[in-house]
């Protein structure tokens, strides 16, 4: 069962007269508990098809589907709610909100839902032991390190059990030690936990932990594979440098 | 807005508070600065409605009735009648049980000599009839005796006088001034009731108050006890009836001038305390916009994980509220001390010009609300455009580094508006002296609107000033500047504020003072002048009988004496006036007016003749007239006609609505014959000394008396006078405390919001102290684009609020405030200066890979 579909979806950015597309015509189906890593080279328009996936952004054309909803037709609040309860989100930078704990950082979209502070905030604990933080609980984001502060982004985005995880290059800002940490949580999230996943990475070793994985090149899929048996990272990378120079 | 849980609201509410503190105490120095300008306002407003009743109240207890009668009787005009024309009548009404006559009046005690009376300020001396006061009002003495039909000299004390004048017991005595100079009275009785110590009741008999206030024959009130079971309401109708309406029942005299100027001068507080809100409210604006800046990837990825842009806009409005309830709480502590203070101050003031010092503060929750009220409602206000702002914050905003906007457009806009409105108050201004006011406020908020639109040219012509002292960092200074047109507007918006008010007061303090100097010479002619315990507030004041004008008059030194008389009145349709009685061929001798038509000699002689009355300016656009109209005035003889003789002021009465008759008609209409005041001319050559001591030596039988040197009260008054409009320019410099926060808070947040930028310029070799500079600079650039708004808008305002004056009857004439000017420019550079010092040194010490690496 699809849980992502877009159809001709276009994103133009910039004036009438100097029109950037940055994404163009892009038809992506993501099904449930599919670990999907979109890749291509600086510039691809990667971050924004996951920004469209996710209802941060509008797009100029085409159609987005999360589950049954199309994302166009609904207005702020009902986009909103959204993202609050269907969509989690793990980015590269200014993850958490700074004067919020780790515990409260991962009750927010519960809290922002209205839901009892008490019983979010216990939720937030359970989702913040899943990713193996139960005892970072009342730290700040400042008193964490890196991979500690992703791991309680991913926490954030587990806490609601969402339809759909987006993550964008949520190791592009780790040393190589955390980033295995988070991407092998991440891992964790799709077979343990169930949920369906779509990473963006410009790293092959982050991406080679996925199930399949779509190469974009100026707004467009130019490859789209499903991967057999894990961890097939050179074969990833030589695509892509492939395609970087073609 | 439906969510899955939509009872716990306040789930979401306490999470953001909860934020809101944080972010709040992340920034400490800057929530500091920005709360002080909502405590200052509150606190000024609060502090003005703590006072004000306890005022009102103070000046009202010398207006109510003596005692606890059915019904009291009093004339219209407020002074004495002739019981024969009263109490038979009133007897004779159905339904009335008895009626007795009083004479009364509250007094201040001199407080030169010995005080007569321990530490009693004020009493209130209430001559009875004893023969048919207890059928009225009962009375019970604790100890010694009731007064008696023929008791002279005696008195009848409250037993809480004890606690004033410890000394006094049944059996001892006390002397008491008297229009017929000091008498003794001896203490028969005391009375069971406490009595109110602000101003005590002392009772004595009708014929020793009448001898006291030198009105044989006469009372002033008339209390009236209803028979068993009678109707009050419609007794007290036929009583009004009976009488016409010369006689008014159970309303004390509301005549006040002195409370309405009181309360003139304390309005000037509120609105000072607004203004500093208004300060405050762009304070909250300016950091709040800023902070929506600061906070857009925490905002955008609130928005991220689902938060409405409802939840933005409730986050940040919190946040501000936040602010406004601290603010507020502190702001009420501070405006409860500072009321304190005020209270002390007054009460030194009031006890120097009136003999009151019974001044308390008085909580009333109104006043609390009311002031918590505003506060709150400016954090609110203040806060929720920028917090709009924030809730359309987008959800990428979280991912993207800064975007800068194009505020060109706008600024224009704004420029173009602000022009509008400036030449709208700049043709109010011009066009009258009615609508001068309202266009000098106009013409600031003119430039408030326009000042986005300035900041790019004025610092552009400002530059070339600044490169002289700044070669090399005027122009990144200048670049920083005009970066954030708004923020730098704001920001000049409050100092102009702030030193527009400072050239308005030094323009009116130069006015007033030349009003204030030219009235003394022209009115002081004499050589000495005899002054009252108050002046001004004759109500309350026990002058003296002929007797003393004789004994002055008969001193070998003394040329000529002119004397000045009182009553109170109320024109037809119930307007106050005060009527001073001079004697015009005595007078004209000793004094003189400043007259807007004709000749202070052709005013005098109008005076002569008929009814004729002379107005002061106040008086004259108070009740409505023109010089040549005829006018009914209330007095103890009923009403009579009046014709308006012209305009006159002197010193005394030239913020008053006064009007001066002659003596005979004001002994004819009003009853009253005593002297409050004696101008004295020595014969030339006369030794002025030897004639002070001969004066103070006949002032020991009348110490509620003070003999003065005309040149010594002169300067006296010039001293009290500039003292008085040098507490103004404190209040100027007060507001200019919040215009100063603001400059450092937009420093303060220029350079956070620069830190890479300053990382990039100490990383390419500039030194630590260029950074210094090129803050000093644009610190500079501020004060300068301040002062500049400021002086024009202060301009304008002086010259408005002058003109405004000159509306109610003060025709001052307009001073071009150009020390003022010179000030507000020094001001405003030093405060810019002052405010630079701990910005520029911070941005100095950024550690240059920190910063670089800042966001």
């Amino acid at each position: 069962m699809s849980i992502v579909r877009t159809e001709s979806l276009t994103k133009v950015y910039g004036d009438v007269g100097q029109p950037i597309p940055a994404v163009h015509d892009v038809d992506l189906t993501v099904d449930e508990g599919e670990f999907v890593a979109i890749m291509g080279p600086s510039g691809s328009g990667k971050s924004t098809l996951l920004y469209l996936l996710g209802g941060l952004d509008k797009p100029t054309s085409g159609k987005v589907w999360l589950r049954d909803s199309d994302i166009d037709a609904l207005d702020d609040d009902a986009l909103s709610r959204l993202r609050r309860n269907q969509v989690g989100f793990v980015f590269q930078f200014f993850n958490l909100i700074p004067v919020l704990t780790a515990q409260e950082n991962v009750a927010i979209p519960l809290i922002l839902d209205g839901m009892p502070r008490a019983r979010a905030l216990k939720q937030a604990d359970e989702a913040l032991a899943r990713v193996g933080l139960a005892d970072r609980a009342t730290h700040r984001p400042t008193e964490l390190s890196g991979g500690q502060q992703q791991r309680v982004a991913l926490a954030r985005a587990l806490v609601t059990k969402p339809s759909v995880i987006l993550a964008d290059e949520p190791t592009g800002n780790l040393d190589s030690r955390s980033s295995d940490d988070v991407v092998q949580m991440l891992r964790r999230a799709v077979d343990d936990w169930k949920q369906t996943l779509v990473l963006v990475t410009h790293d092959s070793r982050v991406a080679a932990f996925a199930d399949r994985i779509v190469f974009l090149k100026d707004g467009k899929i130019v490859d789209d594979n499903r991967l057999k048996g894990k961890g097939n990272a050179d074969q990833i990378r030589e695509q892509l440098s492939k395609m970087v120079l073609s | 807005m439906t969510t899955a849980h939509p009872s716990n609201f306040g789930s979401t509410v306490w999470q953001m508070t909860l934020m809101g503190l944080r972010y709040l105490r992340g920034r400490k120095l800057r929530t500091v600065l920005t709360t002080l300008a909502i405590v200052f306002g509150v606190a000024m407003i609060f502090a003005i409605n703590l006072i004000l009743p306890s005022m009102q109240e103070a000046f009202a207890q010398t207006m109510t009735s003596v005692t606890g009668a059915d019904l009291t009787v009093t004339s219209v005009s407020g002074e004495s009648f002739d019981p024969e024309a009263v109490l038979p009548t009133v007897s004779g009404i159905d339904q009335v049980g008895a009626v007795t006559g009083i004479l009364h009046r509250q007094f201040s005690l001199p407080t030169l000599g010995n005080s007569s009376l321990g530490d009693t300020a004020q009493i209130d001396l209430v001559g009875i009839d004893p023969a048919t006061i207890e059928d009225v009002h009962q009375f019970v003495v604790s100890d010694g005796r009731f007064l008696e039909p023929g008791d002279s000299g005696k008195a009848l004390l409250p037993a809480g006088i004890a606690e004033l004048a410890p000394e006094l017991h049944v059996g001892t005595t006390f002397p008491l001034i008297t229009a017929g100079g000091l008498k003794i009275y001896n203490v028969v009785g005391l009375m069971a009731e406490q009595g109110d110590l602000s101003s005590p009741q002392i009772y004595v008999t009708l014929a020793d108050a009448q001898a006291a206030f030198n009105q044989p024959g006469l009372i002033n009130t008339v209390e009236v006890s209803l028979a068993p079971g009678a109707d009050r309401d419609a007794v007290a109708a036929n009583i009004q009836q009976a009488l016409g309406d010369s006689y008014t029942l159970d309303q004390g005299d509301s005549s006040s001038n002195t409370l309405a100027a009181m309360q003139v001068g304390l309005a000037m507080f509120d609105v000072l305390g607004l203004l500093a809100l208004f300060l405050g409210a762009f304070l909250i604006f300016n950091t709040f916009r800023t902070v929506v800046v600061e906070r857009r990837h925490d905002l955008g990825m609130l928005r991220a994980v689902g938060a409405t842009r409802q939840q933005i806009t409730l986050l940040i409005v919190i946040e501000s509220l936040i602010q406004g309830l601290i603010g507020t709480a502190i702001g009420l502590l501070v405006g409860y001390l500072m009321a304190l203070g005020m209270i002390t101050a007054f009460g030194q003031i009031a006890s120097n010009f009136f003999h009151r010092g019974d001044l308390s503060l008085q909580f009333s929750l109104p006043g609390l609300l009311g002031a918590a009220a505003i506060g709150l409602a400016t954090a609110l206000i203040a806060g929720y455009l920028p917090a709009r702002t924030a809730g359309r914050t987008a959800p990428l905003e979280a991912l993207r580094p800064s975007t800068p906007a194009n505020l060109m457009h706008a600024a224009r806009w704004s420029l173009i508006g602000g022009a509008v409105v400036m030449i709208l108050g700049v043709l109010l201004l011009l066009t009258g002296k009615q609508g001068a006011a309202g266009g000098a406020i106009l013409f600031l908020m003119g430039m408030v609107v326009a000042a986005p639109g300035l900041v790019i040219p004025v610092a552009r012509l400002i530059s070339p000033l600044l490169s002289l002292g700044f070669a090399r960092e005027g122009d990144i200074a200048r670049g920083n500047l005009v970066r954030q047109p708004g923020r730098a507007a704001i920001t000049g918006s409050t100092l102009m504020i702030g030193l527009a008010t400072l050239v308005m007061i030094a323009a009116l303090v130069l006015s007033f003072a030349a009003l204030i100097n030219s009235l003394a010479d022209a009115n002081f002619s004499s050589d000495l002048i005899l002054l009252p315990q108050s002046i001004a507030v004759y109500d309350t004041v026990v002058g003296a009988d002929e007797n003393l004008a004789n004994r002055v008059r008969a001193l070998p030194e003394v040329q000529d004496v002119g004397t000045m008389r009182y009553a109170s009145s109320v024109t037809a349709d119930g307007q106050a006036l005060q009527v001073m009685g001079i004697n015009p061929d005595d007078y004209s001798k000793v004094a003189s007016f400043t007259v807007n038509e004709g000749t202070p000699e052709e005013a005098f002689a109008a005076l002569g003749s008929d009814r004729n009355a002379l107005f002061t300016a106040i008086a004259l656009s108070t009740v409505g007239l023109q010089v040549g109209d005829d006018f009914v005035l209330q007095t103890a003889e009923g009403p009579q006609t009046y014709h308006v003789a012209g305009v006159a002021n002197d010193l005394f009465t030239f913020k008053i609505a006064a009007i001066f008759i002659s003596q005979a008609n004001l002994a004819a209409d009003f009853h009253k014959t005593e002297d409050v005041m004696l101008l004295i001319n020595l014969v030339p050559g006369a030794d002025k000394d030897a004639a002070l001591a001969n004066m103070q030596n006949i002032l020991t039988d009348y110490p509620q008396f003070t003999a003065h040197l005309t040149g010594e009260y002169k300067q006296e008054l010039a001293d009290v006078t500039s003292g008085a409009l040098v507490a103004f320019y404190g209040v100027a410099f007060l507001i200019l405390i919040p215009a100063a926060l603001g400059l450092l808070n937009t420093l303060t947040i220029n350079i956070l919001e620069r830190t890479r930028e300053i990382g990039v310029v100490r990383a390419v070799g500039g030194s630590r102290k260029q950074v210094r500079r090129i803050v000093t600079a644009e610190a500079l650039l501020l004060g300068l684009f301040g002062a500049a708004m400021g002086v024009l808008s202060g301009v304008a305002m002086s010259y408005g609020f002058i003109a405004a004056f000159g509306t109610v009857g003060w025709d001052m004439p307009y001073f071009f405030p150009l020390a003022g000017i010179i000030a507000a420019v020094v001001v405003g550079v030093l405060l810019a200066l002052f405010a630079a010092v701990l910005p520029a040194r911070n941005a100095a010490r950024l550690d240059i890979i920190r910063a670089l690496q800042y966001e």
